[in-house]
């Protein structure tokens, strides 16, 4: 029995890896795209509104509605219109303003939602943007502890695991190669991306952020995850820091950690896996 | 003193190697503590080590109990003579320490509660004492730092040439890439002090810094106490009575039969460093927030786009794997040794 296609709300800052997330999850049959949320992140909010409708062009869907989020973040405070959002799966690629927006707006929101996939924090690793923290958290620091906190069923799936997972040149080449018109689309958009990637890490290759969080709400199987309270530092140096307590230990004392409720933060991936389907998907016409 | 100590001669996969040292005159800055006790008895059992003196600092116990109990451990050691400076009661920013009397017992020495020490502290605070003895002997005096960092902290404030005279610091504290020991971000020592911690770690001293991901695992079972009990041991007796409150902690807390043997094995890092791996870096601590005394590194796997609060800072040796099966026999030989 094929089961109904999954559910999905795309929040999302496109971004060259977002755009890929996008069009994969339009090509997966698993999935089904019901709306795009847009954040500031890689571009500003108004940017990635303009952006996420152009790829919806790009790919012939602008059936899908596109809702534009919250162009600051939690603590200079807006409050949004949030679609409903009940047995739905949002994967979120951004800062979590808007997620916690909706938490702070509808209390029954973390109840509704169906799971919260989101690609953000750097578990027992370095950060991207500075050492302490990784980019989407550091975008909204307060919002992901709002997130993390709220009792939703999350997985979070960070740099961590992201960075296991990476399109080499050869698969770019492939890519370039196939008639696939997002695969061609792409291909356009990626060399700036191979640039960054070769100047700050000193590799031939892109990191599949995005893609990755995408699939782990595709596929959850193609991850495997340990469970606890994550809890993110809101000021001083490591300002953005995500912090997992996985409970074996127990403390003296109560912690900040103690009585939250536990997320799924994903520990491994199937790399290999991940980036042929992305592979495939993308080079299909 | 031995021109070749300490330096770093090769790196695999970014792992630094380090040869063996000869740490020859040192200073142990101590709160002593079950497992302080430990390794200042290794280090009175080591022969080639000259110690200088113990300075002392809350953390275990107050700094004043801290300092009873050093004066007593040189006692017990039969060496009376080991000069014992005491540290600041309070860290850098001033309140009253937390002191963790429910690991080690109200005194320190898991209840087993000796007679007091015939010997007294001398006049010169910790930090003096330290500042003075590293200038007395530039490039020649190294540092096993068993508790928070006020004294150190203290010590470089007081002098901006102490950093550049210590031959070496060895720290025991954080919890680099893993779960603190006092709550999920931090390890006790540096939450004891995160400020003073940061200050040092930043100093540009030659430092090397054993975290709880290295000395949690290396633990002596119940087997190994009942061992060390039935050994012919100079301090064996002692320290099995000592042990018994530690350990039933460690049951509660871990779920270990056993105790780790933190200051043992960063004393092990001080005279056979080569039992480790290092990585190098720059470690800064977070002194505010829920993540307060959170170690962090950067292990400098990006070059980052701006500067940011590790840039532009000293790296320092961070501990990254460590021999367990060595260093537990080098601890088992030095506690067994009559």
């Amino acid at each position: 029995m094929a089961a109904e296609p999954k559910k999905i709300i795309i929040d999302t800052d496109p971004g060259i890896d977002d755009a890929m997330a996008i069009f994969l999850a339009l090509r997966s049959p698993e999935v089904e795209v019901i709306g795009l949320t847009t954040i500031y992140g890689n571009v500003y909010t108004t940017l990635a509104t303009r952006n996420a409708l152009h790829l919806l062009e790009v790919a012939g869907r602008t059936d899908i509605p596109v809702a534009e989020g919250s162009h600051v973040t939690i603590t200079k405070g807006t409050k949004l219109r949030i679609a409903d959002f009940v047995h739905v799966t949002v994967v979120a690629l951004g800062p979590l303003t808007n997620i916690a927006l909706a938490i702070e707006l509808d209390p029954e929101f973390c109840k509704n939602v169906r799971q919260i996939v989101l690609l953000g924090g750097a578990f027992s690793v370095n950060g991207n943007v500075n050492p302490a923290s990784e980019a989407n958290i550091f975008g909204d620091p307060e919002a992901a502890d709002i997130v993390f906190t709220c009792g939703a069923d999350i997985l979070a799936v960070g740099i961590n695991v992201t960075h296991q997972v990476v399109l080499t040149d050869a698969d770019r080449n492939k890519l370039m190669q196939s008639n696939g018109k997002f695969a061609q689309y792409l291909c356009k958009i990626l060399e700036v991306y191979f640039s960054y990637h070769q100047e700050a890490y000193s590799m031939r290759g892109v990191y599949l952020h995005d893609p990755t969080a995408l699939l782990a709400a595709v596929n959850p199987s193609l991850l495997t995850y340990t469970e606890g309270a994550v809890r993110v530092q809101t000021t001083g140096i490591t300002r953005g820091l995500t912090l997992l307590y996985n409970k074996q230990k127990r403390f003296g004392e109560v912690t900040e950690w103690t009585d939250k409720p536990t997320v799924k933060v994903a520990v491994t991936v199937d790399a290999p896996t991940v980036v042929k389907l992305l592979m495939e998907r993308l080079m299909e016409s | 003193m031995d021109g070749t100590a300490n330096n770093y001669h090769g790196e695999r996969d970014g792992v630094l190697v380090v040869s063996t040292a000869n740490p020859g005159k040192l200073i142990i800055d101590t709160d002593p503590g079950i497992d302080d006790t430990m390794a200042i008895l290794m280090a009175f059992q080591s022969p080639e080590l000259e110690i200088l003196g113990l300075t002392t600092i809350f953390g275990n116990v107050s700094t004043e109990d801290a300092t009873r109990n050093a004066l007593l451990l040189c006692e017990i050691a039969g060496r009376p003579d080991v000069p014992v400076a005491e540290g600041s009661p309070e860290p850098l920013k001033g309140g009253i320490p937390r002191v963790a009397d429910f690991i080690h017992g109200s005194d320190g020495l898991g209840n087993t509660f000796l007679s007091p020490p015939k010997a007294t502290k001398i006049d010169k605070s910790a930090s003096e004492f330290l500042v003075d003895k590293v200038s007395e002997y530039p490039g020649e005096v190294s540092i096993l730092a068993l508790g928070p960092l006020t004294n150190l902290a203290l010590a470089i404030k007081r002098d901006s040439s102490f950093a550049s005279k210590v031959k070496r610091i060895v720290v025991l504290g954080g919890a680099f890439f893993a779960l603190g020991n006092v709550n999920p971000a931090a390890e006790a020592n540096i939450y004891g002090d995160p400020e003073a911690a940061d200050l040092v770690f930043t100093s540009g001293a030659n430092i090397t810094v054993v975290g709880i991901n290295i000395t949690t695992q290396v633990k002596f079972t119940d087997g190994d106490l009942l061992e060390l009990r039935q050994s012919k041991g100079k301090y064996a007796q002692i320290l099995s009575d000592m042990c018994k409150f530690y350990r039933d902690w460690h049951v509660q807390s871990d779920g270990v039969y056993g105790i780790f043997l933190h200051d043992p094995v960063s004393f092990v890092a001080l005279v056979r460093p080569d039992l480790f791996t290092y990585k190098k870096g720059v470690v800064r601590v977070e002194t505010q927030g829920i993540c307060v005394g959170h170690t962090l590194m950067d292990q400098g796997l990006k070059r980052w786009n701006t500067s940011n609060p590790w840039s532009g800072y000293s790296s320092v040796a961070i501990a990254w794997s460590v021999d367990v099966d060595e260093v537990l026999n080098y601890v088992r030989q030095l506690l067994m040794k009559q």
